[in-house]
């Protein structure tokens, strides 16, 4: 029954999409097919570019969930073009329901909603930074989620206290060029890498870049400062090459300038997407920060109007609609099972991230001081 | 009973009285955070703010001396010399001011980074790396690149209304050229320099984005990470520091711009160019082209650069409209207007030297000198309670606070330059106050304040940390288009409106331009 999706609404959602398409708001991921854009159609959105030939997405469906009824003030740490399409497929989802969104910075918002106390106009906190949920959760301005939001993800994607749900995920992966090496040659421990001659003068990564920066404080955590020191100084005597973005990365690999590197799992996919033909794979650790997965995720705030309206737009999030979204047109990881990532990419359930709690990662000062110590920031 | 001449005082101080009161109150918020840090001493004297602290100071000091080495020679020579295109260089020079710093800094990065647009291109003549962009050498060059027009500007427009005669005489008695620059002409446009270093210095001290983006410790970035996790109260006491800090500089700059200003002579000066520079021609336009070219060819080339190569499907442009423009107009507008207003009462009292003039006009600068996600969160506070938040009346008025200086500066001016005797000529005849002011000053000061009513609206067009915290729910600008397509790493999406933003604030420092061939001389 969830799991059997409405054809009607499925084609609505895709008409949404395609009209997106058609007048120039394409995500990142899809190629927009559709050009006429007045004709709904699954083809019209998942019949071209990287969601051609999916299923069809698995998953309560939009259908099966409690209408939405009202306003609402979102403050999203995801911008409008991540997630401005997704909102209006919502909104014209159902009569009567609106989203007031308030973008901005993730640590922004959350400073935000701290100053405006109890005057806050914010319903519910969309974020990629679970930090940020984190400390308004411990600070007693969310309240919990139903289960029954909770319980559509794995334990390892939600709050222990239920303060907070992930609603799609990125992955970190090893991008390698598939002319140099299979699969099961890349090292699925992500130690090995410094140390492997194969690599040497090599690789590259983005020290810059957030989510790099990520994944060294969950090293940091899980292996201690002198392993994750040990690691970095590893790689750098190595020769690994410093790149300004893993976009750039992921390409460099591609065009066999450098061999593999350490990128989020979609920006594979992005260089994929203009090139399925290109010599690029992608690779994981096993249980290692270098599998390290992290997740968007909302809360619903203590100052909303309407908590359960809130909560249950929070549950629209982890909708087969939503998921196939995030899926398709922000190339994340879904987080409900029966949708699948794109590509050849595994599912969430045959990947195994370390075990870490993920609000943790916002301790990023000391992984700075550590980096600009060994030198690379 | 005011008698004779002179024009009234009271209204116009206790107008300028309220305005700096009103724009004064968000720091009282920072100061009641601030004070409930614990241990606040210690935060202050770690050996690691310590350093931070001295990187900021030396990061302020070379930025304010670049932006005076190049921008008063390059002002003397568009006004006193008969160097050819002196027009379109004048407007050159002064365009980098369009360009918001972080989309400067941002491109910069993009171009000279590692494995950066610029080395890939070099990498087949066997470039493998290029000069470290990075610390102190790349925040600097991009904050001096992007706000040295402040000192064009005003620098400038206060040669102009040096007499020329004054020159050519001073020049029959002592032929040197580099002689009379300095004994005749610079004693006169010191307080201008000063003024518009001064708005260089606050801003350096200030800004978030560029120091971050070049990975520069400077104080700002200290607030930044106990802002990013979570502690505001810390941020505070650090941004209080940085206001104590203005503070010095403030003072600093009213000791060095001197007691002697130059009133207005009644002489229309500039325009006439009285210095020839014969051979030196080429190397004085090359001179006036470097800045402005190093400034904008760098950003607007990666943006191109982003809009054409377009990784097909993120160039469209997307979420784009035209709706984004006009709310950004309007708000930048309407902000305009607001300076404008409020700056008369301050510029005409502390023109005419009063002590509260004088303060009052030091005071404004005080809002300009808070980081923008501070004072944000000050308005955020107290604006959150009250029915007027997230409307455009009260991002208007943060725009207000942040930005009111410029316009006093520009103002003041020609409040300064205006010769007294014609009021009092006014007032002889039998005019009322009101009627002279109305009648006589106000006509004559108008470029002025129109002038910085459009300096006011093109920082405004960029503002972005005051723009995301108190623009009205679904309300986008260009700036935050571009903000949000930049940080979701659709670059072509960031492109189009940025590219419109330079072109709208272009416009407005014509405006600028061609209000200076109206100054009263």
């Amino acid at each position: 029954m969830d799991d059997k999706i409405n054809r009607r609404r499925l084609l609505k959602y895709a008409g949404v999409a395609g009209a997106a398409g058609a007048t120039g708001c394409i995500g990142p991921l899809s190629n927009g097919g559709n050009e006429t854009g007045d004709v709904p159609s699954i083809g019209g959105f998942i019949g071209s570019g990287p969601g051609s030939d999916r299923p069809a997405p698995e998953g309560t469906s939009v259908d099966d969930m409690p209408d939405l009824e009202g306003t609402l003030t979102v403050y999203s740490g995801r911008g409008q073009p991540l997630v401005g399409d997704l909102f209006a497929f919502l909104e014209s989802t159902y009569d009567g329901f609106e989203i007031e969104p308030v973008y901005g910075g993730s640590a922004d918002l959350a400073n935000q909603i701290n100053v405006e106390g109890s005057n806050s106009p914010a319903d519910v906190f969309y974020t990629v930074n679970v930090g940020a949920l984190g400390s308004l959760a411990e600070a007693g301005r969310t309240v919990p989620l139903p289960d029954g939001v909770l319980e559509l993800v794995r334990d390892e994607f939600r709050d222990p206290d239920g303060e907070w749900v992930g609603t799609s995920g990125r992955a970190r992966t090893i991008p390698y060029n598939t002319e140099e090496f299979d699969e099961s040659d890349v090292p699925d421990d992500i130690f090995a890498f410094p140390d492997d001659d194969r690599f040497d003068g090599a690789m590259g990564w983005a020290p810059t870049y957030g989510s790099f920066q990520d994944f060294v404080t969950a090293m940091r955590i899980l292996n201690g400062e002198e392993e994750t020191r040990a690691w970095l100084e590893g790689m750098v005597e190595s020769g690994v090459s410093e790149y300004p973005n893993e976009q750039v990365i992921a390409s460099a690999v591609g065009d066999g300038e450098i061999v593999a590197g350490f990128a989020n799992h979609y920006y594979i996919q992005r260089i994929l997407s203009g090139n399925p033909g290109a010599s690029l794979g992608t690779a994981f650790t096993d249980g290692d920060a270098g599998s390290l997965f992290n997740v968007a995720g909302a809360t619903v705030m203590d100052t909303a109007s309407d908590e359960e309206l809130a909560a249950n737009f929070v549950r629209h999030l982890l909708s087969a609609e939503a998921q196939e979204y995030f899926a398709v047109r922000t190339g994340e990881y879904p987080l409900i099972p029966g949708v699948n990532p794109l590509g050849n990419l595994p599912t969430i359930d045959q990947l195994n991230p370390p075990d870490l709690d993920l609000t943790r990662l916002s301790d990023i000062e000391p992984t700075l001081e550590l980096m600009r110590d060994v030198g690379i920031l | 009973m005011q008698e004779t001449g002179r024009l009234s005082s009271r209204l116009p101080t206790a107008a300028s009285i309220a305005v700096v009161l009103l724009v004064l109150f968000p720091l009282y918020w920072v100061i009641r955070r601030a004070v409930a840090v614990e241990g606040a001493t210690e935060l202050l004297l770690r050996a690691e703010n310590l350093r931070v602290f001295g990187n900021t100071v030396l990061l302020v000091g070379v930025v304010t001396v670049a932006s005076i080495v190049i921008s008063v020679p390059l002002a003397y020579v568009t006004t006193f010399t008969d160097i050819p295109f002196r027009r379109l260089l004048t407007v050159l020079v002064a365009l980098p001011l369009v360009i918001p710093s972080y989309i400067g800094a941002f491109g910069f990065v993009t171009a000279f980074g590692p494995r950066g647009e610029l080395q890939s291109v070099l990498e087949p003549y066997g470039v493998e790396s290029l000069p470290e962009i990075y610390g102190l050498t790349g925040a600097a060059l991009v904050i001096t690149l992007y706000t040295y027009p402040y000192v064009f500007i005003t620098t400038r427009a206060a040669l102009r209304s040096v007499n020329p005669s004054v020159v050519e005489a001073a020049r029959t008695l002592n032929s040197k050229r580099g002689s009379v620059f300095r004994r005749v002409v610079l004693p006169q446009v010191k307080p201008a320099v000063g003024a518009g270093s001064l708005l260089v210095a606050l801003y350096a001290l200030s800004d978030f984005g560029t120091p971050a983006i070049m990975r520069f410790d400077v104080y700002t970035r200290v607030i930044y990470v106990n802002y990013n996790t979570w502690s505001p109260d810390s941020a505070a006491l650090l941004s209080l520091q940085l206001v104590a800090l203005a503070a010095v500089v403030l003072v600093a700059e009213t000791a060095l711009r001197g007691r002697t200003e130059s009133r207005g002579s009644g002489v229309s000066g500039g325009g006439e160019s009285v210095v020839e520079l014969g051979s030196w021609k080429t190397p004085a336009v090359g001179a006036c082209l470097v800045p402005p070219l190093l400034a904008l060819a760098v950003p607007v080339g990666v943006l191109f650069l982003w809009l054409i190569r377009g990784e097909a499907s993120y160039a469209s442009g997307g979420g784009f409209s035209a709706g984004i423009v006009s709310n950004s107009v309007y708000v930048a507008g309407l902000a305009a207007f607001a300076a404008a207003v409020a700056a008369i009462p301050i510029a005409y009292t502390s023109a005419r030297g009063g002590r509260i003039g004088r303060l009052a006009e030091k005071a404004v600068y005080f809002g300009y000198a808070l980081p923008g996600v501070v004072l944000g969160l000050a308005l955020v506070f107290f604006g959150s309670p009250t029915p007027l938040y997230q409307t455009v009346p009260l991002l208007v008025f943060g725009y207000l606070v942040r930005f009111l200086p410029e316009s006093v500066g520009v103002t003041r001016a020609s409040f300064v330059q205006f010769d007294e005797r014609l009021a009092e000529a006014s007032r002889t005849l039998g005019g009322s106050a009101r009627k002279t002011f109305l009648r006589v000053m106000l006509p004559l000061v108008t470029p002025g304040i129109i002038a910085g009513a459009a300096l006011v609206f093109l920082t405004t067009m960029k503002e972005l940390p005051v723009t995301l915290f108190l623009r009205p729910a679904g309300f986008e600008t260009l700036v935050t288009q571009v903000w949000s397509a930049y940080e979701e790493g659709f670059f072509g999406q960031a492109a189009v409106p940025a590219l419109i933003l330079v072109g709208i604030s272009g416009l407005s420092m014509l405006v600028i331009l061609s209000m200076e061939k109206y100054e009263v001389g």
